[in-house]
C-alpha cells in the first residue's frame, strides 16, 4: 500500500526514561515485516537521563533514508509528554501533521527549582491543538495503571497510534511484533496496556479524547 | 524472551537491526572468535549481544577492565590464530593507543577488528572526537559504513581483511550507526575456526626496524581498498557537483539531492574505506566535476585526505573547488553538546548553497505558522541524576560539608553518571571533569600543592567502575609520593551511565556467570590508607563522615555505597515515599520549597493546587532521602503492612 | 543574607539567622550558608544586627520612648556591684554579677530558663539553656570569642509557659530587639523573652583563627581561664592549670571579627540592664540599669542578698562614657573607609549620629 508521503516519517518524543526506544523498536518492527524500508534514529545515554528524547521513524516503499528526520517533514508525533511534544512540533511539524500524546506532564528540573516556568497544561495542548492538522490525546498513565504498570504509558501510546489507523497496518501484526518481545507476565501486561490504548483510539476518530 | 534477530541462522531474511547488532552479526559471519571490550557509548551494544550467544556460538567475550587490556586479550586470540574484535568508543581508542600504535610493527596473527564508536554532537559522551584521525599514526587500515547493513558486511570483510595485510583494522561507526536501526538482509554465520596456537618461530616485537614492514603491509592495503565495493559511485557520468561522503552522511547526501530534485546535476561518491585512501578511485572520481562537496562527521579528516592526495597530482587533475567543513561551506551546527554532527537539513542546505540555489529548512514544516502565535517559553531538560540516584544524596553530602568546613574546598569529578555534579542536578559539585580516573589524578597533584602554601581541601569522586578502569595507579602514586586528599568512591555496584555492565568488582563476567569479587576494600586497605564506609542516603550521617575527614586530612578513602537506583527497582522495588500534606507547611514554611526547589529530585514536585509539595509516585523509588531533609519531617516513609493516603 | 553579610565580613555570628531555616547552619563559629534560599528579605535578614537596623524604631520597641543619640544609650542609674557568694565570684570573669543575678531571677521565678553561653572543652562558645545554678554557674566566665548565642535561643525546646531571660553581647541583644520590632510572624520565642541583661563588649574574636593561633602555644583542652588586663599592659593572659602564658594584646588582633569594627554599641544599648569590669578593681562589676524590669531585678537582688552594691566612681563613669563614644566614633570611621555610611546597616542613624558626633564640640 502507498504512503500518504515517501518517506513517511514519524517522531515519537517524550523524556528519557520513558520507554521511547521500546515504542519505537515495536512500532519499526512491525512495519519491517510489512516490507517496508524502515530507518530509525534514536538518543541513548546521557540525555536519556530525563532529558528530551526523541525517536525518528522513517518509511518508506522505495529505497533506506537516513536515521534522521528533516525539521518540517513529521508527518505524525506520538508524544508521551506535551511539553516535549510542542517542542517537536514547532521545529518537526509538518504542515498537515498530526498528533497522538499522552497529556501527563513531566517537570524538567529548571521548573522545580523555580528557575523557569513549566507552562500550564492547558496552554501547551492548546498550541498544539492550533499547529496540528489532527490532535488525539490519551490518558495513557492511566490506562498503564489499569493494565498494571504505569510505566507501561508507552505500549499503551503504540497501541493508540495502531488503532488511529493513520498509517494502514493490521493489528494483528503489532500483536505478532508484541509476541516476540515479550513473554509470559510481561506479555499479558503489555498486551492489555496496548489493547486499551488501541481501544480508545480507534472508537471515536478525529476528536480529541478527554 | 525476546527473539535475537542478529543470532538468527536465517540467510537472507530481511530484519530490522541496529548498527551495533549488525556489527554484532557481522562479526558472527566473519567467524569471529574473541570480543572484548569496555563499555562506551554508543558501542555499548556490540559486546552485549555476541556475550548473550557466546556459549551458543562457542565465543569468548569478556567486559574487560579497561580499552587498553581489552585490545590486548583481544590481540592474544589473533596471535594464537583466532579472530578476535575489540570495541570502544573514541575515548577508549585514546586509552588502547599505547598498544595498538605497536600491532602494526609487531605484527599479527589471525584477523584483528577494531570498532571505534564516535559521538557526533556528543550526545552520549562530554566531548565529541574524530577517531579518524588515529589510523595514520597507528598506521592501521580504516573504514567506514554508512548503514547498518554495510557495518554488518564491513565487519566480516574485516577479518578477512586483515588477514591479508597482516594489520589489525579499524572500522568506524557513528552515534547515528550503532544506536540507528534499519531494514537490512542477513548472511550465513560462519562459526569461528582454528585451534589456538603460539608458533615458536614467530616473534610478535615491535621494533622500530619494523616500520619499513609496516608501510609495505600499508601499501596492500591501499591495492585492496581501490576495488572494494563500499567505494560507490552513484550519478550522471560527468556530473556539475561530486558530493564526497562518508558513512551516514552518504544518506543524508543521497536525501539532500532528491529533495532539491538535482539527480541530473549531482553524483555522490561514497568512500567507505577511507584510509589509506584509494588514490586511483578518489583521483577517477575528482576529475568528474569542478566542485566537490564534503559531506562528513566529524571533522573534515576525508576533505583533508583528498586535498592531501589532489595537492600530489595537481597536474592531472582540472580547475577543482573544494567546498566542506573547512571552506566554511558546509556550517558546524551546534547539537546537543557538540557541532561535528551532520543531519539531512545542513546537508541539504549546503548542497543548496553549492548550486546557488535556494532552501530553507522547514520550509514544509510549521514552524512559520508556529512563529506568528505568540511564544511560549519551552523549559530545556538538562540531562539529570534519576529519581532516588545514590549520587544526589552522595553530592548534597559532599556539599554541605564543604560549605561547613569553610575552607574553599573542592571537588575534581570524572565519568559516569555522576559527571552530572558538574550541572545543577548534582548542585555544580564538581570544579573539573575530564576523563576516565583524571579526578584522582588531578587529586594527586592537588594534594602535594600544601608544601606551596596551598591550604584548600581536596576531594575527587570517582565511580566504582571507573576505579578499576583508571583510579587505582592515581591512587597508589598519591600513596607514595605522600599527597592529600579525600577519594570518595560512588560504589552503586555496577557501571551505570552505560546501561549496568559488570565490573571486576561486582563479581559477574559479560555472559552472566560468577567471577572473583574484586575487594575493593581490602585492596585499598592494603596500601595502608584509611578506609571508611558510608551509605550516602543516611544523607546527614554522611555529611557528618565527610567534615570529619576533611578536618583530619591525609590520605583517605571514603567509599559511599549504595546500589544504582534503576536497577534496585528492577529487582527489588520499595515503596514510594510520599509526603503528608497536613504537615507541609507549603510556602509558609520558609524554607522556599527545599525538597522541590533545592533537593530537586525529580520525584520531589509541587502541587499547585493544594500549594504543598507531592510526591510523583511514577519516578519515586523510596530511597527516602528528602524525607530525612524535610525540616517539617512531612515527608513519611511507607513503613511495611501500613496502609497510607497517597494525596491524589 | 550571604552578600549583604558573610561575604562582607559583616557576620557578627550572634545565632539570630540559624534553625529559622534549613540554610543557615553555624559551625565552629562561622554561619554558613548553605544553599541559595530565594526568598529576598526574610526573617534571617531582618533579625540580623548588621542589616539595615532602624534605631529609632527598636528603641521605641524595646523602651517605648524616642530614641536620643547618648554616649551608652538609655540608662536610669549606673552603680557597681558584685556576687555576695563567693562561688559565684570565684567562677567568675571579676564580679559575678551576671551569673548571680540570672540565678536569682530563676530562683526567684521571674524567667525559667536563661539563654547563656558555655564554652566546650575546646573553647567553642555555645548558646545553652540554663534551668539550675549548676548549669548557670557553667557558663561564668569571659572566652572573648563570639559565639552563635542566639541558636540556642532559636532551637530551644520551649513550652508556652517559658519566660526567658538572654545574656548577650551588644550584637546579640539588638538582634533581639530586632526580633522584637519584626513585623513578620515571630518563628522566635522573642514574645516570651522576659529578661535580658547585656554585656559590655569592645571587640570580639573569631574562633577559628583564634584557636589555632592559641594551639601552637599551649593545649588548648586546658584552658580554665582568658583574662585582658586593662591599658597600659593590655596583655591577654591565658591560665591553664599549670601556666599563665601572656600575650601581647598586639598579636591577637588580627582575629578580632571584621564585624566588631563596625559596631557603634559598647555596652549593649538594647538590655535591661547591663554588666561590663570597673577599671582597677578586679572584684567588682560596673552595673548600668535601663528599664523597670533592670530595677526590678537589681533591687530584688539587693533586698535577698544576693548582690552588694556601691556608687561608680565619677572617674569611671566619664571613662565608660568616653569609650563608648570612642567605640561609635570608630564604627561610622570604619564604615566611612567601607563606603558603607550611607548604605551600611547604620544608614538610617549614621549621618544624624555623625552629625551629632562630629559637630558637638564635647564629642
Amino acid at each position: 500500500m502507498p504512503l500518504l508521503h515517501d518517506p513517511f516519517n514519524v517522531i515519537i518524543a517524550g523524556v528519557g526514561g520513558q520507554g521511547n526506544i521500546l515504542a519505537s523498536d515495536l512500532v519499526s518492527r512491525t512495519f519491517c515485516e510489512d516490507g517496508y524500508f524502515v530507518s530509525v534514529g534514536e538518543t541513548y545515554g546521557a540525555t536519556q537521563r530525563g532529558g528530551s528524547v526523541m525517536s525518528h521513524v522513517r518509511l518508506s516503499r522505495r529505497h533506506l533514508y537516513g536515521p534522521l528526520i528533516p525539521e518540517g517533514e513529521a508527518h505524525i508525533i506520538i508524544g508521551f509528554e506535551p511539553l516535549e511534544v510542542l517542542r517537536m512540533l514547532q521545529d518537526y511539524g509538518h504542515a498537515l501533521v498530526r498528533v497522538v500524546m499522552n497529556d501527563r506532564p513531566l517537570y524538567p528540573l529548571e521548573a522545580l527549582q523555580k528557575k523557569v516556568k513549566y507552562p500550564s497544561p492547558e496552554h501547551l495542548i492548546s498550541r498544539i491543538e492550533t499547529l496540528a492538522a489532527e490532535l488525539k490525546i490519551v490518558k495513557a498513565t492511566d490506562l498503564a495503571k489499569k493494565a498494571g504498570n504505569p510505566q507501561a504509558q508507552n505500549v499503551v501510546m503504540v497501541g493508540a497510534f495502531a488503532g488511529l489507523n493513520w498509517v494502514p497496518l493490521e493489528k494483528e501484526r503489532f500483536l505478532t511484533t508484541l509476541g516476540e518481545t515479550f513473554s509470559g507476565e510481561r506479555l499479558e501486561l503489555n498486551k492489555m496496556a496496548f489493547d486499551l490504548g488501541f481501544g480508545v483510539a480507534s472508537g471515536k476518530r478525529g476528536h480529541p479524547l478527554r | 524472551m525476546a527473539t535475537l534477530y542478529w543470532n538468527l541462522d536465517e540467510p537472507e531474511k530481511r530484519y530490522m537491526l541496529s548498527g551495533n547488532e549488525a556489527a554484532a552479526r557481522g562479526a558472527l559471519e566473519g567467524g569471529v572468535r574473541l570480543v572484548t571490550s569496555y563499555p562506551g557509548s554508543p558501542s555499548v551494544q556490540v559486546l552485549e549481544c555476541l556475550a548473550a550467544v557466546a556459549p551458543q556460538r562457542g565465543l569468548y567475550a569478556e567486559w574487560s577492565i579497561n580499552e587498553k587490556v581489552a585490545l590486548e586479550v583481544a590481540a592474544a586470540g589473533s596471535f594464537a590464530g583466532l579472530r578476535a574484535l575489540s570495541v570502544m568508543k573514541a575515548d577508549g581508542l585514546n586509552v588502547a593507543m599505547d598498544f595498538l600504535t605497536t600491532l602494526p610493527l609487531s605484527g599479527i596473527g589471525a584477523g584483528l577488528v577494531i570498532i571505534v564508536s564516535d559521538d557526533p554532537g556528543a550526545h552520549s559522551s562530554v566531548k565529541e572526537e574524530d577517531s579518524r584521525y588515529l589510523a595514520p599514526p597507528a598506521h592501521i587500515p580504516l573504514m567506514e559504513p554508512a548503514t547498518p547493513e554495510e557495518t554488518k558486511d564491513m565487519v566480516a570483510w574485516a577479518f578477512v581483511f586483515s588477514e591479508q595485510v597482516g594489520l589489525p583494522v579499524m572500522v568506524r561507526l557513528v552515534t547515528r550507526i550503532c544506536h540507528a536501526r534499519a531494514t537490512l538482509t542477513l548472511g550465513a554465520i560462519h562459526p569461528p575456526e582454528g585451534v589456538p596456537r603460539l608458533p615458536q618461530e614467530m616473534r610478535f616485537v615491535t621494533a622500530g626496524s619494523r616500520h619499513e614492514n609496516t608501510h609495505q603491509s600499508l601499501d596492500k592495503a591501499l591495492e585492496g581498498f581501490e576495488g572494494s565495493p563500499f567505494n560507490l559511485y552513484t550519478g550522471p557520468a560527468e556530473p556539475e557537483l561530486t558530493v564526497f561522503t562518508s558513512g551516514v552522511s552518504y544518506l543524508y547526501a543521497q536525501e539532500a539531492v532528491e529533495r532539491l530534485g538535482v539527480g541530473e546535476r549531482v553524483g555522490i561518491f561514497k568512500v567507505g574505506t577511507i584510509w589509506p585512501l584509494p588514490e586511483k578511485v578518489v583521483l577517477d572520481n575528482l576529475k568528474r566535476s569542478e566542485k566537490v562537496l564534503f559531506l562528513e562527521e566529524i571533522e573534515p579528516f576525508l576533505e583533508d585526505q583528498v586535498k592531501i592526495l589532489a595537492a600530489q597530482h595537481w597536474n592531472d587533475l582540472g580547475r577543482l573547488r573544494f567546498l566542506g567543513k573547512r571552506s566554511g561551506d558546509v556550517p558546524w551546527v551546534m547539537k546537543a553538546r557538540g557541532m561535528g554532527e551532520l543531519d539531512p537539513d545542513i546537508a541539504t542546505q549546503a548542497l543548496a548553497k553549492a548550486l546557488t540555489m535556494d532552501f530553507q529548512k522547514g520550509q514544509e514544516g510549521l514552524r512559520e505558522k508556529a512563529e506568528k502565535l505568540p511564544k511560549i517559553e519551552l523549559p530545556l531538560r538538562l540531562p539529570i541524576l534519576c529519581a532516588g540516584c545514590p549520587h544526589r544524596a552522595s553530592y548534597w553530602a559532599i556539599k554541605t560539608a564543604l560549605a561547613l568546613d569553610g575552607r574553599d574546598g573542592f571537588v575534581l569529578g570524572d565519568i559516569g553518571c555522576y559527571t552530572l555534579g558538574a550541572l545543577p542536578s548534582g548542585y555544580q559539585t564538581l570544579s573539573t571533569v575530564h576523563c576516565m580516573g583524571s579526578g584522582a589524578g588531578l587529586a594527586s597533584g592537588f594534594g602535594k600543592l600544601g608544601e606551596a602554601g596551598f591550604q584548600q581541601p581536596t576531594v575527587a569522586v570517582i565511580g566504582d567502575s571507573t576505579f578499576y578502569h583508571a583510579g587505582i595507579p592515581p591512587l597508589i602514586n598519591a600513596r607514595v609520593t605522600g599527597s592529600q586528599y579525600l577519594l570518595i568512591v560512588l560504589d552503586n555496584d555496577t557501571t551505570a551511565m552505560t546501561g549496568h555492565q559488570p565490573h571486576p568488582g561486582t563479581g559477574i563476567l559479560a555472559t552472566g556467570e560468577a567471577a572473583f569479587p574484586v575487594p575493593m576494600v581490602e585492596l585499598i586497605k592494603s596500601l595502608d590508607i584509611p578506609v571508611t564506609i558510608q551509605d550516602p542516603y543516611e544523607v546527614n550521617e554522611t555529611t557528618e563522615t565527610i567534615l570529619h575527614l576533611l578536618r583530619k586530612g591525609g590520605l583517605q578513602v571514603l567509599i559511599l555505597r549504595q546500589a544504582c537506583a534503576l536497577k534496585a527497582m528492577r529487582e527489588q522495588p520499595r515503596p514510594p515515599v510520599y509526603v503528608d500534606q497536613d504537615r507541609c507547611l507549603g510556602d509558609a514554611c520558609g524554607c522556599s520549597r527545599l525538597c522541590t526547589r533545592v533537593f530537586s529530585c525529580p520525584a520531589n514536585i509541587w502541587d499547585e493546587k493544594a500549594g504543598k509539595a507531592r510526591i510523583d509516585e511514577v519516578l519515586c523509588t523510596g530511597c527516602g532521602v528528602c524525607a530525612s531533609l524535610c525540616p517539617e519531617e512531612a515527608i513519611v516513609i511507607q513503613r511495611e503492612g501500613e496502609e497510607h493516603a497517597i494525596t491524589p | 543574607m550571604y552578600e549583604r553579610v558573610v561575604a562582607k565580613g559583616l557576620c557578627a555570628a550572634c545565632g539570630a539567622c540559624v534553625s529559622l531555616c534549613p540554610y543557615l547552619r553555624s559551625f565552629q563559629g562561622r554561619i554558613v550558608p548553605l544553599n541559595p534560599c530565594d526568598i529576598f528579605e526574610g526573617r534571617c535578614f531582618a533579625y540580623c544586627p548588621r542589616t539595615e537596623v532602624d534605631l529609632k524604631h527598636i528603641h521605641k520597641e524595646v523602651f517605648q520612648r524616642e530614641y536620643e543619640l547618648t554616649e551608652m544609650g538609655l540608662f536610669r542609674r549606673v552603680l557597681m556591684g558584685r556576687a555576695r557568694d563567693r562561688t559565684f565570684r570565684k567562677r567568675a570573669q571579676t564580679g559575678g554579677v551576671v551569673s548571680s543575678l540570672m540565678d536569682f531571677a530563676l530562683k526567684a521565678g521571674m524567667i525559667s530558663a536563661a539563654i547563656l553561653t558555655r564554652r566546650g572543652q575546646d573553647h567553642l562558645p555555645q548558646g545553652v539553656v540554663a534551668r539550675t545554678q549548676k548549669e548557670v554557674l557553667a557558663c561564668a566566665g569571659s572566652g572573648y570569642v563570639a559565639g552563635p548565642t542566639l541558636q540556642a535561643f532559636n532551637e530551644g525546646d520551649w513550652t508556652p509557659e517559658d519566660q526567658i531571660g538572654v545574656v548577650g553581647l551588644p550584637c546579640q541583644v539588638l538582634a533581639l530587639g530586632r526580633m522584637r520590632a519584626s513585623d513578620l510572624e515571630k518563628r522566635t520565642p522573642v514574645d516570651q523573652v522576659g529578661l535580658v541583661m547585656g554585656l559590655f563588649c569592645t571587640w570580639a574574636l573569631d574562633y577559628e583563627p583564634f584557636l589555632a593561633f592559641l594551639r601552637e602555644r599551649l593545649d588548648v583542652f586546658q584552658i580554665e581561664k582568658l583574662d585582658i588586663t586593662p591599658p597600659p599592659e593590655r596583655i591577654l593572659k591565658v591560665n591553664t592549670g599549670t601556666e599563665t602564658l601572656e600575650i601581647p594584646l598586639d598579636e591577637i588582633r588580627p582575629f578580632i571579627r571584621p564585624s566588631c569594627q563596625v559596631c557603634a554599641d559598647m555596652t549593649a544599648e538594647f538590655s535591661d540592664l547591663s554588666v561590663g569590669t570597673v577599671e582597677g578593681e578586679s572584684e567588682w562589676n560596673t552595673v548600668v540599669v535601663r528599664t523597670e524590669r533592670g530595677e526590678e531585678l537589681l533591687s530584688l537582688a539587693q533586698k535577698a542578698g544576693v548582690i552588694e552594691t556601691k556608687p561608680l566612681p565619677e572617674e569611671n563613669l566619664a571613662h565608660l562614657l568616653e569609650a563608648s563614644l570612642l567605640k561609635k566614633r570608630r564604627a561610622l570611621e570604619a564604615l566611612r573607609e567601607r563606603g558603607e555610611l550611607e548604605k551600611g546597616y547604620l544608614k538610617d542613624a549614621s549621618r544624624w549620629i555623625r552629625n551629632k558626633l562630629f559637630s558637638d564640640p564635647q564629642g
